[in-house]
């Protein structure tokens, strides 16, 4: 175990903002770039809806800006890249930076008493290669023929030159692969800092839930993240060499390509990666609810290991995707019930939610209100996942719009209103400043409300038996009677994207001349919160010692306040005095403890 | 309080929602209503009872959940009273977390899985052998089906063979075996009324079956994005009685072998029927 040195601030603004090495800065970039493109994916899919909304009629105000050889008409070609794009930009560029990239870097070094990541250089290596994934992204709506338009799945031989000529397609597969890269770097990078640069005496089960979800994440990030990258590189062949990975028929009866092996390696990481995208939001929450509840989070243990579990089941479950395939039976059978095995530990932790605000003093502030969304919409995204887990049952909703309900809820929209949770409530820590209470709770109910009037609303037309990725559904009578519902949708959508313009304005006004922050401001107990707002430059000086759990509040051995930080010396609760704590239990907890 | 008002009012909207919304899918089917399409099938009850039953189950648990939720906020909001020190580690409490668990998981998932197991095996891949059984050859392409039937013969890429676009016959009260390929792109043959999906895929021959209980015209529709057009890629089931199926086959047989050119390569893109359906 090397020490962590403190290396001299960088002076020149290029050091310092562009090629910092600064895991807080880094967080920083991710931010505005997954925020970027949030924005970009969001404003695909207000296209989306209004198509849906009203067939074939331009779309006002800036359709003429958008599409102007259309005349502002969503075309059938511009949809197929408008549903395609929206997912990829949503989960690489989207969901992945902000709750990976800048939770991740912030939060890690800092909750677990750091001064860096583990890799600081290869931690901007991270973020520019994502920059470039994300230049050569937006270079594939420059080109003739247009982005890609096989899906979010890119299955072949739909992706192939087959269903899909062009340059647009290949350019985003190749920025799929840059941004694969950039989050394996990442991902080694949090793994290593979890496992090494924990302060003395913080062991695993003394680390905040958050840095659970994050840690949990990176593992999978760098187990199942190459899966995808040999899958986008045997396309990437197909699509440039002219080989024949996933086209020409079946492997097994001709020996030749298979689009099945695409599917294959593709739901290997799909899978995981919907946990990838969920497990930041669920680590956050956990702690989120602990803190405003004022209360231990309720079985901390079964928290974290049930995320364990949920992390290790999602490996063997993706064969739920694939069950109208032409599966083997037998095959089938057995990933049904690995997939339904998946809810117990997700009750366990679940449970533990409602249990934590039990008996609590809940402080209703917007990181709780939101966090409290989470909990709501993960809830129903959940129950909702038991339909499609079941064969029989998935026979009838497979690739309905009930599936598009259904992962919104637990992987867009528990992630979404996870994001604002943690944006809201280390604001203060990341710029020194606080949000407005006002216009977040505003914010909030807005949010809350369309988005469970978007995604219920699609669960409803997908249960009539919708279909994805459609663009008229009039076309079939059987879902005529569905346009009601999809114009209501629509407008839900449409309130949903404008209402985060408030979380814009209240970003930047309380950036700029927001309430200054102290310390700790919600007084809670993790070691970010030891530290000033925002913290200095290499966080910790020196490196605190970790004496309590993360979530001590309202323990009656304290008195005059309901919080104890991790930092405090063990004899606030009446514990021996600091440094005569028990040897083993600090070497036992962290690798450090034995520098 | 006054904050608390909107949640409650929330919470309160939500329940009878979900408590409407429950009612509605478990409620007589109609028409146009927001249920599911009508079921014509043999076999659609066990997906639709399924359905239903897991609705309720889920729908009872989340209930509970808004309830829980929102008597959380309101009676141990800020300021009521103290938090209660409780790190919920103690035996007891671990017990009846894994116990709440357990039920859950045995009562909602055990009677999926159950109730998916008996269907899988009694229904949808128990394909049925008997002779009277009408066997179909899907041949899916951007943006159409087309289907073969092999005629009054038998044989299938022979004279008689009847072949459609977009728009598939078949008998009522008769297992009907669909193999399903593709030429150029992923499809997935979907019908809605029917409760039945399959990928049809290149090189691989697919299989579905399924049983029409009543004459009428139902939706055949593209469940797999397949391409610009995708949207378009609509086809037509007719179930017919006994006699219109015989009679319509054969004369569509009589015709199919009046306007044969057998130098026509591309008009036999029928295969020789892949596996015969045995048990």
């Amino acid at each position: 175990m090397s020490a962590q040195h403190i290396h001299p601030e960088p002076t020149t603004f290029l050091r310092k903002y562009w090629f910092s090495t600064d895991h807080k800065v880094i967080a920083r970039q991710f931010l505005w770039l997954g925020c970027f493109f949030l924005a970009w994916g969001g404003m695909m899919a207000m296209l989306i809806r209004w198509q849906l909304a009203n067939p074939g009629e331009p779309f006002p105000l800036i359709g003429q800006l958008l599409m102007p050889r259309s005349g502002g008409i969503v075309t059938p070609s511009a949809y197929t890249t408008l549903f395609t794009m929206h997912g990829l930009i949503m989960i690489f560029w989207g969901i992945t930076p902000v709750l990976i990239g800048f939770f991740g870097n912030f939060c890690i070094p800092l909750m677990i008493g750091a001064r860096d990541m583990a890799f600081p250089t290869l931690n901007m290596a991270s973020f520019h290669t994502m920059f470039i994934a994300s230049v050569i992204l937006l270079g594939s709506f420059m080109v003739p023929m247009g982005s890609g338009a096989a899906g979010w799945t890119t299955y072949p031989p739909l992706s192939t030159q087959v269903g899909t000529p062009g340059w647009g397609q290949t350019i985003v597969v190749i920025a799929i692969f840059f941004a694969g890269v950039a989050t394996i770097m990442g991902g080694i990078n949090y793994v290593t800092t979890v496992i090494r640069l924990r302060a003395p005496g913080m062991g695993y089960f003394q680390m905040p839930l958050t840095v659970w979800g994050q840690w949990l994440t990176a593992i999978l990030n760098v187990l199942f993240v190459p899966v995808l990258g040999a899958a986008a590189l045997l396309l990437i062949l197909d699509r440039t060499f002219g080989t024949e990975f996933y086209i020409n028929g079946s492997m097994a009866t001709e020996n030749t390509g298979d689009p099945i092996l695409f599917q294959h390696l593709f739901w290997i990481f799909g899978h995981p990666e919907v946990y990838i995208l969920i497990l930041p939001a669920w680590g956050i929450i956990s702690d989120l609810l602990a803190f405003f509840s004022r209360k231990p989070a309720y079985w901390y243990k079964g928290t974290a290991l049930g995320m364990t579990a949920v992390t290790i089941l999602s490996a063997v479950v993706y064969g739920h995707h694939m069950f109208v395939t032409g599966m083997n039976p037998l095959l089938g059978k057995s990933f049904m019930l690995l997939t339904l095995i998946i809810s117990v530990p997700a009750e366990v932790f679940f449970l533990n939610w409602l249990h934590t605000m039990w008996k609590g003093s809940i402080r209703w502030t917007v990181p709780m209100a939101f966090s409290v969304g989470v909990v709501f919409v993960f809830g129903l995204g959940g129950l909702t996942g038991l339909f499609l887990g079941t064969i029989s049952t998935d026979l009838y909703l497979h690739d309905t719009y009930f599936v598009v309900g259904h992962f919104h809820l637990t992987m867009a929209a528990a992630a979404f209103l996870g994001s604002f949770a943690g944006i809201y409530f280390w604001f203060p820590k990341v710029y020194g400043r606080m949000m407005s209470e006002k216009i977040g709770k505003w914010h909030f109910w807005l949010s809350f409300i369309t988005i469970n009037a978007v995604f219920c609303g699609q669960l409803v037309v997908g249960w009539g038996g919708m279909q994805r990725r459609l663009y008229d559904p009039s076309v079939y009578t059987f879902l005529e009677h569905l346009g009601g519902v999809n114009k209501l949708i629509s407008y839900a959508a449409f309130v949903l994207g404008i209402s985060q313009l408030l979380f814009v304005y209240n970003f930047i006004a309380s950036m700029i001349r927001g309430e200054k922050a102290g310390d700790n401001p919600w007084h809670v107990g993790t070691l970010e919160w030891s530290v000033p707002s925002p913290p200095k430059h290499y966080n910790f000086d020196p490196i605190p010692t970790v004496y309590h759990g993360p979530h001590e509040y309202s323990n009656p051995k304290v008195t005059g306040k309901d919080w104890v930080g991790q930092w405090e010396p063990p004899d606030v609760i009446g514990g021996p005095p600091a440094g005569e704590e028990k040897k083993g239990e600090a070497a036992s907890g962290s690798t450090q403890a034995a520098e | 309080m006054k904050r608390l008002i909107p949640l409650a009012a929330f919470g309160a909207v939500m329940t009878g929602a979900a408590a409407a919304f429950a009612e509605r899918l478990t409620g007589p089917q109609r028409e146009a209503g927001l249920g599911l399409p009508r079921d014509v099938s043999l076999d659609g009850y066990r997906i639709d009872s399924l359905l239903m039953s897991t609705a309720v189950l889920t729908t009872i648990l989340f209930v509970i959940m808004i309830v829980w939720l929102v008597w959380a906020l309101v009676v141990h909001r800020d300021g009521k009273h103290k938090a209660e020190y409780d790190t919920g580690d103690g035996k007891k409490h671990v017990t009846t977390a894994v116990m709440i668990s357990s039920a859950v998981f045995l009562i909602v998932d055990g009677n999926l899985f159950l109730n998916a197991m008996v269907d899988m095996s009694e229904a949808f891949w128990n394909f049925p052998t008997s002779d009277e059984t009408v066997k179909i050859e899907i041949n899916a392409q951007q943006w159409a089906w087309r289907a073969r039937y092999s005629g009054t013969d038998g044989e299938w890429n022979t004279a008689d063979d009847v072949v459609t676009l977009n728009d598939v016959r078949v008998p009522e009260k008769t297992p009907v075996v669909l193999q399903l390929a593709s030429v150029d792109v992923i499809h997935s043959f979907f019908l809605p009324n029917l409760r039945v999906k399959t990928d049809a895929m290149p090189g691989v021959i697919n299989r579905l079956w399924f049983q029409a209980q009543e004459t009428g015209q139902f939706e055949i529709a593209c469940a797999q994005h397949c391409g610009v057009h995708h949207y378009k890629m609509r086809g037509v089931l007719t179930v017919l009685s006994d006699e219109d199926y015989a009679d319509w086959l054969r004369r569509m047989s009589a015709e199919a072998t009046r306007a044969y050119d057998p130098n026509d390569e591309d008009a036999r893109w029928g295969w020789e029927w892949d596996r015969e359906e045995a048990n």
